[in-house]
């Protein structure tokens, strides 16, 4: 490849010399006939050849799989060309000499820009730059007319040239994928000389001030062909640029992948995952999971194997902001954690901030996992779908108005009901469990400065086990965000989102005990976030957000007149948290650059509510109550607030190491109440009030960075060290469910978190993946007396989810397009246990005494997952584009235990290990796109 | 909950459908512990004979039964008041008869070992309500008992139960002979084992509560399924049903107990808790002391389920037995030692006795599994 490119560039070379003053040869082509059918590449250029004086020139790696049908009498050569080369994704270009210049990717440029050496005299509006032998229009960037870039040979005229002009000029747009319109996200843009680079936004929106001149404008991202455009800036002036998607071609593909942000970027402890890396990752099911792989992620744990809770860096499962569209999402998992809550069809990428959470992020404390779903695909109609064992799913999407309007839907849902009716056990054919989710979503684009987007999102619930009890849980989430371009260096985008979240648990199969017992919670937030490009030193984020939250922490309700059950509603809650930001991050200089934000966070706890009042300095019980305070409607009762800091820094060490570090304090007003040690959906939401503090986590965190081979390997360090003050724990036998004063049965602990994380990370070619290792601990101490009892006589104990060590290795080999193979290895430290420690005899029983809390561990967990990915055949023009999955989970079948128990049999106690995959588990799913 | 328990039924219902296997023993390394906790059970019982066990905890891997704590003072307290103590009747069991206990006062245990004094918290006095009834039911798969009480002034709110089951069984063979001193003769009627009754206490918690009812009723409170395939039921059976009126504390206890040793391990159970009972070391106040003291007044009711009443295809599997011939002379060799059971005599066409049918001792004597005499109660 790089052999044709070097060929290319002399040729070019010649020819520009060659073909300075010439025009574009269309006119005066000599016409030929040719009558091919099934014939090779080479055997067509060998009938041209010897019809005409043409001449061909092209790599014959690029054409060896070319087979050419072609029935023309008396066409030009452009007229043919144009008619075969564009199925096999081959350009051309035709020199003045007759020379055929046949490429790959890149288009060959047989003419100079016009005006190329003639600079002064070109006029700046409506003059057509240099154009390659397509049938493309010409050209010229203006600031009103704004149009898309599409080609690397172009040289897009920005702005008004003026005589003499000298200093720097702001050039800012979108960038797209040219098949769907889609936004890119996080690509880079830059000029290698002098270097100054941006990144582009989540709308794909990037702002850049460049010196006023000529220059290469690169563009490098995930999943996007390497591409460039040549613009001339004179003053400021916006250009959409349209880039191809990365098609894997059969040779061999250069995805250089945002090369170098791991070292140049400011973030650290951030993971952005695209859907092409998701997706090769093998999962239980064999349905593509973005939690699953997530959790793959350095710092990221579970507690066990089915569920999606979340443990960032030490933190527990409720201090995730888990934002669909920017709405939170309370609940992220279906069926008990086996699957999550996302259609993969839909999402375009997930981004996971771990330490260094811009400003523009509050109310948790460990980590914000940001989901975005595309946009829909704004130049044509399409869908894909998938069937699995389990579930099935479908999208659609397209234009309503072409490039302006699009939408998307998708719906995804299950058939383990089915399933169940086919089990032989009888209460087995009782149960049922379903799951749907359906999300729809709308953009338009008003003009280059208004965008609106509105999306929907539902996902519910249902099971029913053995024939008594029905549970059912449901998420709606809403946003709107309208994005506004004041003017190239200064956007907004407001946002008003609203999420709800609820279970129901009925049970009705005793009359006297039939009851029906909810729980439910909205939040309704609004947000203005404004960023500006000041100048390429400085780029500022400054924002407001409110929201409102609702709960109604839960009430049981008799059903049918014979029920006994006394309808037991709790008290409301309502809490309004709100949040000024500001931030600037500012390079000082290409090797030094600093991120500093303040988040000034208030919460209010809102009335109507009746509060109890505890002696002060005892734990809090029943027995300590010693009034109850009534505060109406509206009035605050509970107010806190305080300062968040987040600061770090870059310093580059060399062009390909850098070494960053960050400070950031965050704080969560609102808790989550579980007894068990993972997600379930039984778990209860809580605000902040007057008898619960909010959590407050400080974390600092440093990292060396380095990437080897032309960035193509990267290579990280990062260490932390987190102090969380006032996070829940619970205190022994705590009963969370229906509790009128659940003030009395946690307490707040403090915690600690520390650990390095390592990861060699290759993006690209045909082995990709990346592997990493993890030293981390999280401990929890209860000693405060007057707090609640002590627990493990107040020392420091480790967390349900303190597992020190951690290795886990993803990787993908790509044998050709059509067949790639992934292996995953996931090792870690068995989690901790309390185990029994002393037996004794209560009557005739024999019973367990246990040992302080989370004294032991669990034996190691390790797994080995394997899967295959064959896609279809890559003829252009068919129904429909399908691939197949086969994957094996957990390959050698270990019976990791999920977790170890004990029980008193017939007077004895037995020891139980509980391992679910406890086999292999092969999977099949057939995915379609149309 | 029922709810955790839900879950984790659906835990494992998920493992059948994703045919993976789920559970299997595990012993983890052998843990060491300090191991010689005082453990204290029993009850202060206000109106009938107190019994209380003191006893010592043991290593998980130990084998043999309780360590019993012998030589020990116990007494029951009155809140600045009277002393009862109990005596030592059986090595590590302290009773006392009727304790006149005044249901406004409060009273607490206190119990002095070699060197170590430990004392209960003060504890009110609960009064029991009578059963109401205990039914039962025939369910697709088993026999259903149930519970049923009220207290009129809503008061007991918080209920313990215990069990006893009693069941008739008889042996394979009626044996008809008995061999004694070398000597065959017809079995005397009181020494027929034939017929035996076999009972079993319960090992499990029982709880029930009536917080979020409006009034102080439980009603049909299942306790116990004996299986459609039980012996228990192949001619009668019996429950005698005791309940107990707990202290809310001492039901969050027994909760806490239940939950430790029935029903945890699943990430769906809450995480196994440290129990902390009302008995404390007076001098030494960290030193862990297991059990909890509720003083309450007993009540009880008794029902019988006969065969007859049950549905047809229900019976446990039958034994495998078969006779063998015992010819005349071969007796002592045969039956001595009491490994078989002479059934009936064998004759000829002539009514000469030429021998004996055997069986062996399972199938002919049904003491192996209980005792042939009839407990005063049944019916």
């Amino acid at each position: 490849m790089t052999q044709l490119y070097r060929i290319a560039f002399l040729l070019s070379v010649m020819m520009l010399f060659g073909a300075a003053t010439s025009s574009a040869q269309t006119a005066g082509e000599p016409l030929l006939s040719l009558h091919l059918k099934e014939a090779s590449f080479e055997d067509f250029v060998r009938e041209i050849e010897s019809k005409s004086d043409y001449r061909f020139f092209y790599e014959p790696a690029t054409v060896d799989s070319l087979k050419i049908s072609v029935e023309v009498t008396q066409k030009s050569l452009s007229s043919i060309l144009a008619q075969v080369l564009p199925e096999a994704k081959l350009s051309f270009a035709i020199t003045p000499q007759g020379y055929v210049m046949i490429t790959q990717g890149k288009e060959f440029m047989a003419n100079l820009p016009e005006g190329f050496f003639n600079r002064e005299a070109v006029p700046t509006q409506g003059r057509p730059a240099a154009r390659p032998s397509s049938g493309a229009q010409p050209y010229v960037a203006g600031e009103k007319d704004k149009k898309k870039a599409t080609s690397e040979a172009k040289l897009y005229v920005i702005g008004v040239q003026r005589e003499n002009a000298s200093g720097r000029a702001n050039l800012a747009g979108h960038l797209r994928d040219a098949k769907s319109g889609e936004a890119i996200i996080g690509a880079s843009v830059y000029i290698q000389s002098p270097l100054l680079a941006t990144t582009s936004d989540q709308y794909g929106y990037f702002s850049l001030t460049l010196p006023i001149g000529q220059h290469d404008l690169l563009i490098r991202g995930i999943g996007i062909k390497n591409s460039k455009r040549r613009i001339a800036l004179y003053s400021d002036g916006k250009l959409d640029i349209e880039v191809e998607e990365d098609v894997r071609s059969l040779k061999e593909v250069l995805v250089e992948a945002e090369k170098d942000r791991n070292v140049a970027g400011m973030q650290m402890g951030m993971e952005r995952l695209d859907m092409r890396a998701i997706k090769q990752v093998p999962t239980a099911f064999g349905e593509t999971d973005i939690l699953r792989v997530v959790l793959t992620l350095p710092g990221v744990k579970s507690v066990g194997e089915g569920s999606t809770g979340m443990n960032v860096r030490g933190g527990s499962t409720d201090q995730n902001l888990i934002l669909f569209n920017d709405a939170t999402v309370y609940n992220p998992s279906h069926l008990f954690g086996f699957f999550s809550a996302f259609n993969p069809d839909i999402i375009k990428t997930v981004e996971l901030h771990k330490s260094n959470i811009p400003a523009r992020y509050g109310g948790r404390l460990s980590s914000v996992l940001e989901v975005v779903t595309r946009d829909g695909n704004k130049k044509k109609f399409s869908g894909s779908g998938g069937l699995g064992l389990l579930t099935s799913r479908l999208t659609l999407e397209g234009p309503i108005a072409k490039d302006k309007t699009s939408f998307m839907v998708a719906g995804r849902s299950t058939y383990s009901d089915w399933l169940l009716k086919k089990l032989p056990q009888e209460s087995f054919k009782k149960s049922s469990a379903s799951f749907y989710d359906v999300n729809a979503q709308i953009n338009h684009e008003f003009d280059s400065k208004n965008t609106l987007y509105v999306s929907g999102y539902l996902s519910k619930d249902r099971f029913r086990l053995g024939s008594d009890t029905l549970y059912s849980f449901a998420n709606h989430n809403a946003s709107v965000k309208w994005k506004h371009i004041f003017h190239n260096q200064l956007y907004s985008v407001v946002t008003a989102a609203y999420s709800q979240y609820g279970y129901d648990v009925n049970s009705e199969n005793n009359p006297v005990n039939a009851s029906h017992m909810s729980f439910g919670m909205n939040q309704a937030n609004l947000q203005a976030d404004f960023n500006y490009f000041l100048n390429s030193k400085h780029t500022i984020d400054f924002g407001a957000s409110s929201i409102l939250y609702n709960v109604k922490p839960g009430s049981l309700q008799p059903v049918g007149s014979e029920s006994l059950i006394m309808p037991d509603v709790l008290q409301r809650e309502r809490a309004l948290e709100s949040a000024l930001y500001v931030s600037d991050q500012i390079d000082i200089s290409p090797r030094f650059s600093v991120y500093v934000g303040l988040r000034y966070s208030m919460f209010n706890a809102l009335g109507p509510r009746e509060v109890y009042a505890y002696a002060p300095n005892v734990p809090k019980s029943e027995s300590t109550i010693l009034d109850t305070l009534s505060y109406g409607s509206g009035k605050s009762f509970a107010k806190y607030h305080g300062p968040e800091y987040r600061v770090s820094a870059r310093f580059g060490l060399t062009e390909h190491s850098s070494v960053k570090m960050s400070y950031n304090r965050m704080r969560q007003y609102i808790h989550m109440l579980s007894n068990t040690a993972t997600m379930s959906p039984t778990d209860t939401w809580k605000l902040s009030d007057a008898n619960i503090r909010p959590q407050v986590g400080d974390q600092i965190a440093l990292g060396y960075y380095q990437n080897f081979r032309n960035n193509t390997v990267e290579f990280s360090v990062e260490g932390y060290y987190k102090k969380m003050k006032d996070f829940l724990d619970y205190r022994n036998g705590a009963t969370i469910i229906l509790n009128h004063h659940i003030e009395t049965e946690v307490a707040n602990a403090e915690g600690k978190a520390y650990g390095v994380e390592v990861m060699l990370k290759k993006l690209t070619g045909k082995l990709n993946g990346w592997v990493s290792y993890t030293y981390s601990r999280t401990l929890v101490r209860l000693n405060n007396p007057q707090v609640s009892e002590l627990i493990n006589q107040g020392k420091w104990y480790p967390s349900n989810f303190d597992k020190p060590h951690d290795v886990t290795l993803i990787s993908n080999y790509r044998f050709s397009q059509r067949f790639s193979t992934s292996l995953n290895f996931t090792y870690s430290t068995g989690r901790p246990i309390t185990l029994p420690i002393a037996k004794y005899y209560d009557g005739n029983v024999a019973r367990i005494y246990y040992s302080d809390r989370n004294q032991y561990r669990v034996p190691d967990y390790y797994r080995v997952d394997f899967a295959m990915n064959i896609e279809g055949n890559h003829k252009v023009k068919k129904l429909a584009h399908s691939s197949w999955t086969l994957a094996v989970y957990n390959l050698t079948g270990r019976k990791n235990p999920y977790s170890v128990y004990f029980r008193s049999e017939n007077g004895q106690i037995k020891g139980y290990k509980l391992s679910i995959f406890g086999q292999p588990i092969p999977t099949i799913t057939y995915n379609f796109r149309f | 909950m029922i709810y955790k328990n839900c879950l984790k039924n659906a835990f494992l219902l998920l493992c059948v459908v994703f045919l993976a296997a789920c559970e299997e023993p595990y012993t983890p390394e052998v843990l060491e512990g300090q191991n010689n906790f005082l453990v204290v059970s029993g009850f202060i019982n206000s109106n009938g004979p107190t019994t209380i066990r003191l006893s010592r905890t043991q290593n998980l891997s130990e084998s043999g039964g309780p360590v019993m704590e012998q030589g020990a003072t116990v007494q029951v307290e009155e809140e600045n008041g009277i002393k009862f103590p109990l005596l030592e009747t059986n090595p590590g069991t302290y009773s006392s008869n009727f304790l006149p206990l005044i249901s406004s006062k409060r009273y607490r245990l206190v119990i002095k070992t070699a060197g170590k004094d430990y004392a209960s918290d003060y504890v009110e006095v609960k009064q029991t309500p009578s059963i109401d009834n205990v039914t039962w039911k025939a369910e697709s798969d088993g026999l259903q008992i149930f519970v049923s009480t009220h207290d009129v002034q809503n008061k007991t709110r918080y209920y313990r139960w215990e069990y006893e089951e009693t069941w008739e069984y008889s042996a394979f063979y009626y044996s008809g002979l008995e061999y004694v001193n070398g000597e065959m003769r017809n079995r005397a009627p009181e020494n027929s084992i034939y017929l035996c009754w076999r009972n079993f206490k319960s090992s499990n918690i029982n709880l029930g509560n009536t917080v979020k009812l409006s009034q102080d009723v439980v009603s049909n409170f299942p306790l116990i399924k004996v299986p459609s395939n039980s012996d228990k039921i192949d001619r009668k059976y019996s429950i005698l049903v005791k309940q107990y009126a707990q202290s809310k504390e001492s039901y969050e206890y027994y909760e806490a107990l239940k939950k430790n040793t029935e029903s945890i391990g699943t990430l769906f159970d809450p995480l196994p808790t440290q129990l902390t009972g009302n008995i404390h070391s007076v001098s030494a106040p960290s030193e862990p002391v297991i059990g909890f003291i509720n003083i309450s007044s007993v009540t009880e009711k008794r029902i019988f389920v006969s065969r007859s009443e049950l549905p047809l295809n229900w019976g446990s599997p039958r034994m495998f037995c078969t006779l063998d011939t015992v010819l005349l002379g071969e007796e002592s060799t045969h039956f001595n030692g009491g490994y078989n059971i002479p059934i009936h005599e064998l004759l000829t066409e002539t009514n000469v006795l030429i021998g004996y049918a055997s069986a062996s001792r399972p199938c002919g004597d049904c003491r192996v599994y209980g005792v042939n005499v009839k407990p005063d109660f049944w019916q």
